[in-house]
């Protein structure tokens, strides 16, 4: 029963990217990009990952989609392993998770008109006749607030904000179980970030699909998502209800991240702000221990040596798990 | 789909705006025309005979024997001749010939005179003849038109080798990709020259042989471009919005990365037409090109450098060559000029 209401599992997946190096160019390391992190999403769930740049955030979305192949672990889709399906079978199952990307003028085929490029789901996945994509596509473009007649044209035509809105149309068109959100607002004006947002809140509430929305901003995370994962160098650190996290955050990285969120009160005092000493550490050479310790305010003896696990440690704050040997309360 | 695209539209006006390259492109389109219906201008055969009542007109399909026309051999008619015969009978038959009444294979041979003979509006011999007698104009245009061929045939082999294995290595990448590049490393030194006169040593070099030579050899120089400008594209992200739309490896290649790669491919093209001209011509120059009497530039050409007392061989052939190749040379320059990236980033249009 309760593989039934995951729509997504991933068990220790894991992204390496050899290093090569050397007359021969051999493999002569790793970026450990992903590194053995499990998570799982519920059916209409939104799962919040957020992480500075470079943490592999963007990978791990990748990697569940596949654009990215990951190195080992499982990536359970409805209960199918996509990471062992391969051609047309894997391909087939494509439809069920789709993507939008961050970039939304990368991401659309500049050469194709938006009719095109939102029937395109259905031409690769043999789905409805001619006269119906068209009616398909019509519906998709008035589904994100775009005129019928934007069909016609090409994506120049258009400015950031509408371009993400038919980005959005073609990751919904196929209606999958899960949509990855690669930092969708990023590349938007702060104007047009809040409609984007909303209209994904929108359109899950009436389709009913589940999100994986990656962001490394906690305050747009925060407003969107169930539960927030907060990822630091290939790892999550912490996961839990959005409420939980932003009003109870257990690990110090967490707790920086929120003290970064900026309040928009005139009247508020100003608290402590957090600022992390030194750089993210490389991820082809982690420290050891926690990977955190060499930047955490609160670091003990142990934390240099022992890798702590991501497990529940404080029975009052349902469902978070933390890295930390030592949580903050 | 490629043609409606407006990034395309508002390259062909830039090309447009170009006037140089527009009025050569005009020009030479105009030269294409002419050359492959020279039959009409260029010709031994009469356009039109009305002979006792009936109309006939020998330009194209079979040959008409003397018989037909009244006179006493079984052989083609000559037309310019039974011009003469009518002219004498002054009855109500007629013969109408084209400008040039000559074609490129016959010798105009005269009594106690030796060819080349000089250019003559009498003779309808504008250019002269060479030193065989044959009309050096009629040669021109002929030799033009297996030029263009060749050239054009040249083009679409190489380019579609070339391109299929070039996207190919710059898609899958990988292994597959340097293999092939060391594979087309070692082929790309293979010596062109002696394989021709290898080849034409042995057998006679057809028109469909000499251009299976030159594809074996020229398709290399499309696959460096293909393959890089493929990885550049491969790596954009609508390439993944398809591959995770369950896209195939063929739907994405030809859907979504060879229109984008295609200026690449549209910048080379004239330059690689007037390169198969200059093949040829060089090769028909050195002896190893077409066979005799097939008519061609090189062969002329050749022919004008042994008679210099006959300047009007090389004049015409080193024009022609100049007019023709400045015209093409003149296209590319306006297609590289209305194709250039800093005016259209692929990031904004």
């Amino acid at each position: 029963m309760k593989m039934s209401q995951n729509v997504l599992e991933v068990e220790h997946l894991k992204t390496y990217f050899p290093i090569l190096g050397g007359l021969f160019q051999r493999t002569i390391g790793h970026v450990r990009a992903v590194d053995d992190i499990s998570l799982t999403i519920q059916k209409g769930e939104t799962l919040g990952l957020v992480g500075e740049s470079g943490c592999g955030k963007s990978t791990l979305g990748r990697s569940i989609i596949r654009l990215v192949e990951p190195s080992s672990g499982k990536v359970l889709l409805n209960g199918t392993n996509l990471l062992t399906t391969n051609g047309q079978e894997l391909r087939n199952k494509r439809k069920d998770v789709q993507m939008i990307f961050q970039d939304p003028y990368e991401s659309l085929n500049s050469r194709h008109t938006i009719g095109s490029i939102l029937a395109e789901p259905f031409v690769i996945h043999n789905l409805l006749s001619p006269k119906e994509r068209d009616d398909a596509v019509v519906e998709l473009l008035r589904r994100v607030g775009l005129p019928e007649n934007a069909r016609l044209k090409y994506p120049h035509e258009f400015s950031g904000g509408q371009r993400q809105r038919i980005g959005i149309a073609r990751a919904i068109a196929l209606r999958p179980n899960l949509v990855i959100c690669d930092e969708p607002i990023s590349a938007l004006d702060v104007s047009i970030q809040a409609q984007i947002m909303n209209l994904l809140i929108d359109i899950q509430n009436e389709m009913g699909m589940a999100y994986l929305f990656i962001a490394h901003d906690l305050a747009a995370v925060r407003h969107i998502s169930d539960r927030i994962a907060v990822m630091y160098l290939g790892v999550i650190v912490e996961e839990g209800p959005s409420e939980s996290i932003s009003s109870n955050p257990q690990h110090p990285y967490t707790q920086a991240l929120l003290s970064a969120v900026p309040v928009a009160d005139p009247q508020f005092k100003k608290r402590e702000r957090i600022v992390l000493k030194g750089d993210v550490p490389s991820p082809s050479n982690p420290p050891s221990g926690c990977r955190f310790h060499t930047r955490c305010p609160y670091v003990q003896d142990r934390c240099r040596v022992e890798s702590p696990e991501l497990k529940s440690r404080n029975e009052k704050i349902a469902n978070s798990k933390v890295a930390c040997h030592f949580p903050l309360k | 789909m490629f043609s409606l695209d407006p990034i395309t539209k508002k390259k062909f006006a830039r090309f447009r705006s170009i006037r140089r390259g527009w009025w050569s492109l005009i020009c030479f389109t105009l030269l294409l025309i002419l050359s492959f219906g020279a039959e009409l201008l260029i010709s031994n055969r009469a356009l039109f005979v009305k002979y006792e009542g009936k109309f006939y007109f020998p330009t194209y399909g079979s040959i008409y024997p003397g018989k037909t026309f009244g006179l006493d051999y079984d052989y083609e008619t000559n037309y310019r001749d039974l011009k003469k015969v009518f002219l004498d009978q002054s009855s109500n038959n007629f013969v109408l010939l084209p400008i040039v009444p000559w074609s490129a294979y016959e010798s105009d041979l005269k009594d106690g005179q030796y060819p080349p003979f000089a250019p003559s509006i009498d003779q309808r011999h504008f250019l002269g003849t060479d030193t065989t007698g044959r009309d050096i104009l009629a040669r021109l245009v002929y030799g033009f038109r297996t030029a263009i061929s060749f050239s054009m045939l040249l083009l679409i082999a190489t380019y579609s080798i070339g391109v299929s294995v070039g996207c190919a290595m710059g898609y899958f990448g990988g292994k597959f990709d340097i293999i092939l590049q060391r594979i087309i490393e070692i082929w790309s030194n293979v010596p062109f020259l002696y394989v021709i006169m290898i080849v034409s040593s042995i057998i006679v070099p057809r028109f469909g042989i000499l251009v299976a030579i030159m594809v074996f050899f020229d398709w290399i120089g499309m696959t460096w471009y293909m393959r890089t400008s493929t990885y550049k594209e491969k790596a954009r992200e609508y390439t993944s919005a398809a591959k995770a739309l369950g896209a195939s490896h063929f739907r994405i290649i030809f859907n979504h990365i060879l229109p984008n790669v295609l200026s690449v491919l549209v910048t080379f093209i004239p330059f690689s037409v007037t390169g198969g001209i200059v093949s040829l011509t060089s090769l028909d120059y050195l002896g190893f090109g077409l066979p005799p009497p097939t008519p061609s530039w090189g062969e002329l050409l050749a022919q004008g450098t042994a008679n210099l007392q006959a300047l009007w061989i090389v004049t015409s052939v080193t024009v022609a060559m100049i007019v023709v190749l400045t015209m093409v040379t003149f296209i590319g320059e306006a297609i590289r000029e209305a194709f250039d990236p800093k005016q259209y980033s692929t990031f904004e249009s």
